[in-house]
């Protein structure tokens, strides 16, 4: 503190007299930023009040909120699909099928999404009157590889997939793999063969096929919505999957149809068991679902071994499943006295909607989703219209 | 022991009683905001303290099915085997979790203790800032960006340049067999010490320039050369502020999540190999929470945070006994 020039103060005397203003300056930052934070939600949530009001008219029309949450595959779909129906407002949560499940057991939701159907042990879990199954659309599982410099999509059967993700064929131009591609040049590399980590309704499908066509693989393996691969790196979500074989070269792994056409990405075919090889598209997994021919069970039935895998014609795709609702048998049973009848029909309405060949399924095809056939679309109606409260029947109310 | 004139100055550090009582006001009655405040404060401390009880006590409820289930036999189980099956065990997962925590410090140690070395000791006062703002921002990036720089830009690299020629030269030991995909627990480790130096030598940093400039000077002037000064003064010196910041970058590379997931490969596995794919406790917790296939792998998932959470714990405690015992040993060297 020697030699202060006097006509300017020292230098610490400057700082103490700005740093209250500074730090003034800055509370008054965080609280503007604060209260614009809080306006925006604020006039959001008024916008939502605007958007989804509506009149009430008895047990149809009113302000119903239907919430589901479950299975991420369909969630561009459900969301596709809540927008569009307007008569309700529906909220989905994209949790995955897992927790789609946990949901509806909890009894948080009015409708839980998964792409697997429910094990023995998750129907056991839900509590009295039990749930119907309604399948909602199709998915398909597709090989994508990263393989530069290759055109012509490349051919797989189902013991090469099996032995690529057991682990046991290790090198792309192997003879198994080279007799399936004449006169292509395959890579004297190591296969890296790509899962799903999380648990998923693509690797059902994956796996179930894998189980179908290689008995090592059933053995060992099995089928599930999770399992601990033997080979190969894991990532999660398709989104997970998409990236790493997209940056990984001589890379392999699975996933959904859509994703696959969203991406423009290259996938291989797949031979049927009419011998054919077979590029997956939504027409002839659409065909595989026709030509399965499936026998529902009831639909409060185990539906766990409902398969359209391996259907048997000539340009079916193989490796395809549906994927699932889960809704109450009885709304007002399951739900108790704070359900009103209004919000039972208002869900039917929205289920009878999704499951339209005009309505829901009209807008399956331009977000790449496999419309269901009219058979099963009759089926889920009947499931739809079965639905009881407290053992009365549901008013159908007409959709605008 | 001669009283202080000004009964308001505090006693020189020499005279002070032992235990000094807590400060007093004179000549004024207790206002009513003072009782407030302090009030305010007990509650905020009781709730730090209640809040880590809670969690403990949440995580331990929640898993309440699978602690029954399985017992201990959770803590030695090799497999992950969801619905139907349930069969959980956490052995690859901590191994893991484990491995790629003890292979980061081991990188990230030397570098982490060099650099503060270099920014205390030897860098030119104009450098030192900047080398140190650098460091801290290091600190500042969100591990997710760490996660996708390893998943884009070393992740190559790993599987083209550094692990071919790991396997080349070194092959032998049986470390680096398999293929090399770059997506393995060799790179998490790597991404995870990138992600610990910031961290310790920040605290190394600061534990270093705490020492005082007289002994520096002291053993200066018996000859030392800087390596001695180095040795024989600063480290032993400052050694429990390095241990504190060791034990800070491994609590954040034993609980890193995201950045681990996006390059470790995800399989859950006993590893074979530096470039087996793997799977820690947070990676797994990550991957699995959402899709989990029913209530009991959900209790599985819960049960391996908590043990995530009881190794974080002892690792913790391990060094604060660590710490002590070397304070100790300090004090004594000084007295």
């Amino acid at each position: 503190m020697s030699a202060i020039d006097p006509a300017s103060p020292p230098e610490e005397i400057v700082r103490r007299q700005k740093s209250p203003g500074r730090g003034r300056g800055v509370y008054v930052v965080l609280v503007v930023v604060i209260g614009l934070v809080l306006v925006v939600v604020g006039a959001n949530a008024a916008g939502l009040i605007h958007l989804y009001g509506g009149s009430s008219t008895g047990v149809c029309g009113g302000n119903v909120v239907l919430n589901g949450a479950g299975s991420t595959l369909v969630a561009p779909l459900m969301f596709q699909w809540a927008t569009s129906y307007t008569d309700s407002t529906v909220n989905y949560n994209s949790i995955g099928s897992g927790g789609g499940i946990a949901q509806i057991t909890s009894k948080t939701v009015d409708f839980g999404a998964s792409d697997a159907p429910l094990s023995s042990t998750q129907r056991g879990a839900i509590p009295s009157p039990g749930v119907v199954t309604i399948p909602e659309s199709v998915g398909a599982a597709v090989p994508i590889y990263n393989l530069p410099g290759l055109n012509a999509p490349l051919r797989f059967n189902g013991s090469a997939l099996a032995a690529i993700y057991l682990g046991t064929m290790t090198n792309w131009n192997n003879s198994e793999l080279q007799a399936l591609n004449p006169g292509v040049t395959l890579p004297n590399a190591a296969i890296v063969p790509v899962f799903r980590a999380d648990g998923s309704g693509t690797t059902f499908i994956w796996t179930s096929y894998l189980s179908s066509q290689n008995t090592t693989w059933r053995n060992t393996l099995g089928f599930s919505t999770a399992l601990v691969f033997p080979a190969g790196i894991g990532e999660k979500g398709n989104a997970g999957v998409t990236q790493a074989v997209k940056s990984t070269v001589d890379a392999i792994g699975y996933v959904d149809i859509n994703y696959a056409l969203t991406d423009s990405l290259s996938y291989g075919a797949v031979e049927n068991p009419a011998g054919h090889y077979v590029l997956a598209n939504l027409s002839n997994i659409a065909s595989a679902v026709q030509d399965s021919n499936v026998s529902f069970p009831a639909a409060t039935g185990d539906w766990y071994n409902v398969s359209v895998l391996n259907a048997k014609g000539p340009q079916d795709y193989p490796i395809s499943s549906f994927t699932y609702l889960f809704v109450y048998k009885d709304l007002g049973a399951a739900y108790g006295s704070s359900y009103g009848m209004s919000k039972a029909a208002a869900l039917t309405a929205f289920l009878r909607y999704i499951v339209s060949p005009t309505g829901g399924q009209s807008q399956a095809a331009a977000l790449y989703y496999v419309p269901l056939t009219a058979q099963v679309a009759a089926n889920d109606l009947t499931t739809i219209n079965s639905l009881t409260f407290n053992g009365g029947t549901i008013p159908v109310c007409s959709t605008s | 022991m001669g009283s202080p004139a000004n009964p308001t100055e505090s006693p020189a550090a020499g005279n002070a009683p032992p235990e000094v009582p807590p400060a007093q006001r004179v000549n004024r009655a207790p206002v009513l905001g003072d009782y407030f405040f302090s009030t305010l404060t007990g509650i905020a401390a009781a709730a730090v303290v209640g809040l880590s009880l809670l969690l403990v006590a949440v995580l331990v409820y929640s898993s309440r099915s699978t602690l029954s289930l399985f017992g201990p036999s959770f803590l030695w189980t090799t497999v992950w085997r969801p619905a139907p099956a349930n069969v959980f065990g956490i052995v690859p997962a901590a191994e893991d979790t484990l491995l790629t925590s003890a292979l980061a410090l081991l990188i990230g140690i030397p570098l982490s203790l060099g650099s503060a070395i270099f920014l205390t000791q030897h860098a030119p006062t104009w450098l030192r800032a900047p080398i140190g703002q650098v460091i801290e921002l290091l600190a500042a990036i969100p591990s997710i960006v760490f996660g996708f720089w390893g998943l884009i830009v070393l992740v190559p690299f790993e599987r083209y340049r550094v692990e071919p020629a790991l396997q080349g030269t070194l092959g032998w030991t049986g470390l680096f067999n398999g293929t090399p995909i770059g997506i393995d627990i060799l790179t998490a480790s790597l991404v995870l010490s990138i992600m610990t130096v910031p961290t310790i030598t920040a605290i190394s940093r600061d534990a270093i320039a705490a020492v005082p400039r007289s002994q520096k000077e002291a053993a200066l002037s018996l000859g030392a050369t800087d390596w001695e000064v180095t040795r024989t003064v600063v480290l032993p010196y400052s050694q429990g502020g390095i241990a504190a910041g060791i034990a800070l970058g491994l609590g954040r590379a034993l609980g890193e999540t995201m950045a681990v997931l996006l390059v470790i490969g995800n399989r859950f596995a006993i590893p074979s190999s530096l470039f087996s794919q793997g799977e820690t406790i947070a990676s797994l917790i990550a991957n699995d929470f959402t899709e989990a296939s029913g209530p009991l792998e959900l209790s599985a998932l819960i049960e391996a945070g908590l043990v995530l959470l009881l190794i974080t714990l002892a690792i913790n405690l391990a060094a604060r006994a660590y710490l002590a015992r070397s304070q100790v040993h300090e004090g004594g060297f000084e007295g």
